[in-house]
């Protein structure tokens, strides 16, 4: 794998030129790329064509973009086979419905307060399953997924159990309220884009280096001096409080929340966009929320058999492309060329390492 | 130059015989969302086989001059997500009037905050959250709850001449929904509850609670509850020879209910919307016609869909063929005593909850009979 370059530090200085030489032409080209089909192409194409359904299904992927990202982080990444994320996103869903409905907290209290709370409940859960290793884990996680919903559903003072919460009012900033679709689109994708920015420089760096040496060897890691458990905790705390953050967007966005939105299949679904896209690839998993969420609905003109071609599809996908979409190691010289983050050791040459 | 001339032409004369087509018969289009893949798929089917049977019907009938009425399904598997797509989906089609579904009320509602936020009048066949109707003027549903149920059994015991119950009712949200719809209902018009009894979803055993209820003497026992539970109280209260008559919500309603109970459910009475050995003509033509062209008999999921595109074909017609979301939401409003195969239907003008007339049935025999006296 290419994930296994050398270090750029480590080289004799001659190798490793102090400045960037891949152009920082290219780099801009990509961000402003990206930025400019979030925030210019979408919203003219909603606008364009006046398509609320549109404007929906880029909301939902949005949502689904945070959801993605974050379960790479620790399943991609660092490895630890999660199936519980949805109850994680259901849990930050809550938090933002009641805290906004109950206590009449701002959105731009609610959101943090969704991913912190999400993320609290990571950590508890993260403390005694850091010692389980794969489908161990993988288990424990759905258990908890497991419990989490059952909770929600049967904790009726709190949560109004089947009745769920309604009346969440939409997004909103000092007064300023996300009425149109349009608006609300506009709030979703903002969020998405600094939420997948942080994850794109935590899994990007000698960090996400760590993280990945742990998961290809968690004991070989452990002799080289990386605080293993430690790790598995901060990477799983951190996919948990963006699954909050993705909650909350839900519930401001949906204003209508019931536990029925993170059942099992949910976690299942967001696992899939993960393991289509790429695992351990971010740019992956923001393509494949992209493809599992605009798939089923671009073969609605199909009836009966629309479902049979979404499993058609992603079986084709992972037989022709089993490391996904945009593998890893593609993925990671993809950040390093086109986004300037890797360190150039010749003119021209392979970039290596992490600005 | 002069192909451009002849193309233009023909396309012009292609639009020509679409414009007057649509000005001849305008196409007016039922939005459908149902669970049509997933889990609870066998529901969306039995939604869109009797859709089919009434829309065909409509369409033959010429009740609607000037206009074709389509129903477009799309499958919602049940996942709140997908509504909410296929509710802007509808709302986009600007042939589109009105929308019927979804199964569950989750599902339903999450579509329901869009079109209560967009007015687009939305009937669903079976979700019976109290809340779902309270979201908006443009909600409607075609299934009574127990808030309807329970008085409506309250009237008929009452006039019967029996004047004391006692109630049994399992321990969950739908149970205390039923012992709150009964118990209101019955002590309203004068009656007198003898005493309420709760029990543990999935307890077989009730003895102690018929003794306990039995040693009052009500004139009635009256269960919340469902088959399984109903068949084993039946064949306990006949055990301990106790003889009080037995009530019952629609929830007993099932032919397992007499293979489980066998002789002890005789003479137990119960109100319920749909049965397919109703003689009434309307639910006989349903049933056969169901049976010919599905194999199956309809039961009560097929029956509520049957009557709510019916309620909403016929607002349609009301509406004229020229309708429009607005005028078709004011229509469905003004529904009454629509003659469904589950009993003649109206709304309340304010609420939007439905009240229907229920066949009244009791076991004869070793199966379900419509009673016709009191």
């Amino acid at each position: 794998m290419d994930v296994n370059v050398p270090d750029a530090r480590l080289m004799p200085d001659t190798l490793a030129p102090p400045a960037a030489f891949s152009g920082r032409g290219r780099r801009f080209a990509w961000t402003l790329l990206l930025l400019a089909v979030a925030f210019g192409a979408v919203p003219a194409a909603i606008v364009g064509t006046g398509s609320s359904y549109l404007a929906q299904i880029a909301i939902t992927t949005m949502i689904f973009v945070i959801l993605s990202a974050s379960l790479n982080h620790v399943t991609g990444t660092a490895g630890l086979l999660s199936i519980g994320h949805a109850a994680f996103y259901g849990i930050g869903a809550y938090a933002a419905a009641l805290l906004s409905t109950r206590l009449g907290l701002p959105f731009i209290v609610t959101l943090p307060a969704a991913g912190l709370i999400a993320a609290l409940f990571g950590f508890l859960v993260a403390l005694p399953t850091m010692r389980l290793v794969s489908i161990y884990f993988a288990v424990a996680t759905l258990g908890i997924g497991e419990m989490i919903y059952v909770i929600l559903l049967n904790w009726i003072d709190l949560t109004r159990g089947p009745m769920g919460i309604r009346g969440i009012p939409p997004i909103g900033l000092l007064g300023w309220q996300a009425d149109t679709l349009l608006s609300r689109y506009l709030a979703v994708a903002v969020i998405a884009v600094a939420c997948v920015w942080v994850l794109h420089r935590l899994t990007h760096s000698y960090y996400g280096n760590a993280l990945r040496a742990l998961r290809e060897d968690d004991q070989c890691a452990d002799s080289m001096g990386i605080n293993v458990e430690r790790l598995k905790i901060e990477s799983f705390v951190v996919a948990t409080f963006f699954a909050g953050v993705a909650g909350a967007l839900l519930a401001h966005t949906s204003a209508y929340i019931a536990p029925d939105n993170f059942r099992f299949m949910e976690s299942i679904l967001i696992l899939a966009m993960v393991v289509v896209g790429g695992l351990g690839s971010l740019p992956g998993a923001v393509v494949g929320a992209l493809f599992m969420i605009v798939l089923p609905e671009a073969l609605r003109d199909i009836g009966d058999y629309r479902m049979i071609a979404v499993g058609a599809t992603m079986f084709l996908s992972i037989l022709l492309l089993p490391k996904g979409m945009l593998a890893e190691g593609t993925a990671l010289g993809f950040v390093r060329r086109s986004f300037s983050r890797g360190w150039a050791t010749i003119a021209g040459g392979t970039p290596v390492g992490w600005k | 130059m002069r192909k451009h001339a002849v193309l233009g032409a023909v396309l012009g004369a292609m639009l020509a015989t679409i414009a007057t087509a649509q000005a001849a018969d305008r196409e007016i289009v039922i939005g459908y969302q149902a669970p049509l893949s997933g889990d609870r798929s066998q529901y969306g089917e039995m939604f869109r086989n009797a859709a089919q049977i009434k829309l065909e019907a409509f369409n033959a009938s010429g009740k609607l001059a000037g206009a074709k009425v389509a129903i477009t399904f799309e499958d919602s598997k049940d996942d709140p997500k997908e509504a909410r797509n296929i509710a802007h989906k509808f709302l986009d089609n600007s042939k589109v009037v009105g929308v019927i579904g979804d199964f569950s009320s989750t599902v339903s509602m999450a579509a329901g905050e869009i079109y209560a936020a967009e007015k687009m009048p939305q009937l669903s066949q079976t979700a019976s959250h109290p809340d779902f109707t309270k979201l908006s003027p443009w909600q409607f549903r075609n299934i009574t709850t127990q808030a309807f149920e329970g008085p409506y059994n309250a009237d008929w015991i009452l006039a019967a001449g029996k004047k004391t119950a006692a109630v049994i009712y399992i321990q969950n949200d739908w149970g205390i929904s039923a012992l709150d719809g009964f118990v209101g209902g019955f002590k309203a018009k004068g009656g007198t509850i003898t005493a309420t009894e709760a029990f543990n979803p999935g307890n077989r055993d009730f003895r102690s609670i018929l003794t306990k209820v039995a040693r009052q003497k009500p004139d009635v026992i009256y269960l919340a509850m469902f088959y399984e539970e109903g068949a084993a109280f039946a064949q306990q209260r006949e055990q301990l020879g106790i003889k009080i008559p037995l009530y019952g919500t629609s929830s007993l309603y099932s032919p397992k209910l007499i293979e489980l109970g066998r002789e002890s459910v005789e003479g137990l009475h119960l109100a319920t919307t749909f049965t397919p050995d109703n003689p009434d003509p309307a639910v006989q033509t349903f049933v056969k016609e169901y049976a010919a062209r599905f194999k199956s008999e309809p039961g009560m999921f097929a029956a509520q869909a049957y009557d709510a595109v019916g309620i909403m074909l016929d607002a349609i017609a009301k509406a004229g063929p020229s309708v429009t979301r607005e005028s078709l939401r004011d229509a469905l409003a003004a529904t009454t005593g629509y003659p469904g195969v589950t009993g003649a239907t109206s709304f309340d003008p304010v609420t939007r909850e439905p009240a229907k007339a229920l066949a009244r049935m009791t076991v004869k025999d070793g199966r379900f009979q419509v009673v016709t006296g009191p």
